[in-house]
């Protein structure tokens, strides 16, 4: 399972699970990650995780800015389309900073293999 | 339409063995050539034996039939006949020897005859076409990575970051050995290069084409790649085949 973990000044205070198909995050009380802070639009961002169409047993997660204000950033760049993230990015909601970790892309092989 | 062929594969500077196999003949009397890259995977025991049967049955069962003047309709069904024997013979070694039973490989061939080249491949080793300015990719890649590109999942320039680039979706040594298949018109002067991922990864299609520009010779040309990936710290085998046509 992959998860959004809130850094500040690096720090880890929040670890949030991505475990349904689509996660809302956003400053209204409607959304699944809320975080209540001036610089996040009310509904934000969405991540979506879907199993990857070719290769079985994966699951890829994508985020969408959803025309907030402030914009999504990964890695500091700001996001126009939906981008897939992978484990270890950077993600900046506004001026909020997390940090994607998708356990399973750890134990994925490095090296070419066959898909049978 | 006259040829010159050249051709290395290079360890790169990581790696501890080459799993790459290259090999080509040119018929000088048909004006024909053939021209293999392969990439072997699966263990390097297993990617170094893929690889070298791939390219040897390939060159047994088709150098033959350049000096026979074979019509050009017969060559796409002889090539896969070549490539069905090829995974016959790895599925055979992989019955054999256990710990090999995962090896595979890529393979990209040129069949090059007057002023059109036959070209055929599985995986992720790729043929290019030079002309004067420009450098065309005349394959596709058979990878997931590739698959999300074209369905839109992710960009391009994203791809190098996805953690499974290097998975293919198809390779010799797998259930289905059928290449797909392509032809492309030469013109005096044009080059075919044939070459594994290891180059891509290593060097920037960039800086290939003025790289072999100010090649004096089709071997320098082959030289100035294989040197410009190492300089860059190659971490993958580096494997090219090229053609220049005059």
């Amino acid at each position: 399972m992959a998860s959004l973990s809130q850094l500040v000044d690096s720090v880890v205070v929040t670890t949030f699970d991505i475990d349904q198909p689509e996660v809302s995050v956003g400053r209204r009380a409607d959304n699944d990650i809320r975080i209540d802070e001036i610089s996040v639009s009310g509904h934000h961002a969405v991540i979506e995780s879907v199993p990857n169409a070719y290769l079985e047993g994966t699951v890829d997660y994508y985020i969408t800015d959803q025309s907030s204000t402030n914009g999504t950033f990964v890695n500091d760049l700001r996001i126009s389309g939906r981008q897939r993230l992978n484990s270890q990015d950077l993600v900046r909601i506004g001026w909020n900073e997390f940090r994607f970790v998708d356990e399973d892309e750890n134990a994925m092989e490095k090296t070419a293999y066959i898909l049978d | 339409m006259e040829y010159m062929v050249s051709g290395r594969t290079d360890t790169g500077t990581l790696r501890k063995s080459n799993q790459d196999a290259i090999d080509w003949c040119v018929d000088e009397r048909s004006g024909q050539a053939l021209l293999v890259v392969a990439d072997g995977m699966g263990g390097y025991e297993g990617g170094e034996e893929a690889s070298r049967i791939a390219v040897d049955t390939v060159m047994e069962m088709l150098a033959p039939a350049l000096t026979e003047g074979m019509p050009p309709e017969f060559r796409r069904e002889r090539v896969q006949s070549a490539l069905d024997l090829a995974s016959e013979r790895i599925e055979v070694r992989k019955v054999q020897a256990p710990d090999l039973a995962r090896m595979g490989t890529t393979i990209v061939l040129a069949w090059v005859s007057g002023n059109s080249a036959l070209l055929a491949h599985i995986g992720d080793s790729r043929c290019y076409q030079l002309q004067q300015d420009t450098l065309h990719c005349m394959t596709r890649d058979d990878t997931v990575v590739q698959s999300m590109v074209e369905d839109g999942s992710i960009r391009e320039q994203d791809a190098p970051n996805v953690p499974f680039r290097n998975v293919l979706t198809r390779a010799l040594g797998a259930a289905d050995a059928t290449a797909t298949f392509g032809e492309v018109s030469l013109a005096s002067g044009d080059q075919l290069l044939l070459c594994s991922d290891g180059l891509m990864e290593a060097l920037a299609e960039e800086e290939w084409h003025t790289r072999l520009l100010q090649a004096e010779s089709v071997q320098s040309g082959v030289n100035a790649l294989i040197e410009g990936s190492l300089e860059k710290g190659a971490k993958d085998n580096v494997s090219v085949v090229l053609l220049s046509t005059v």
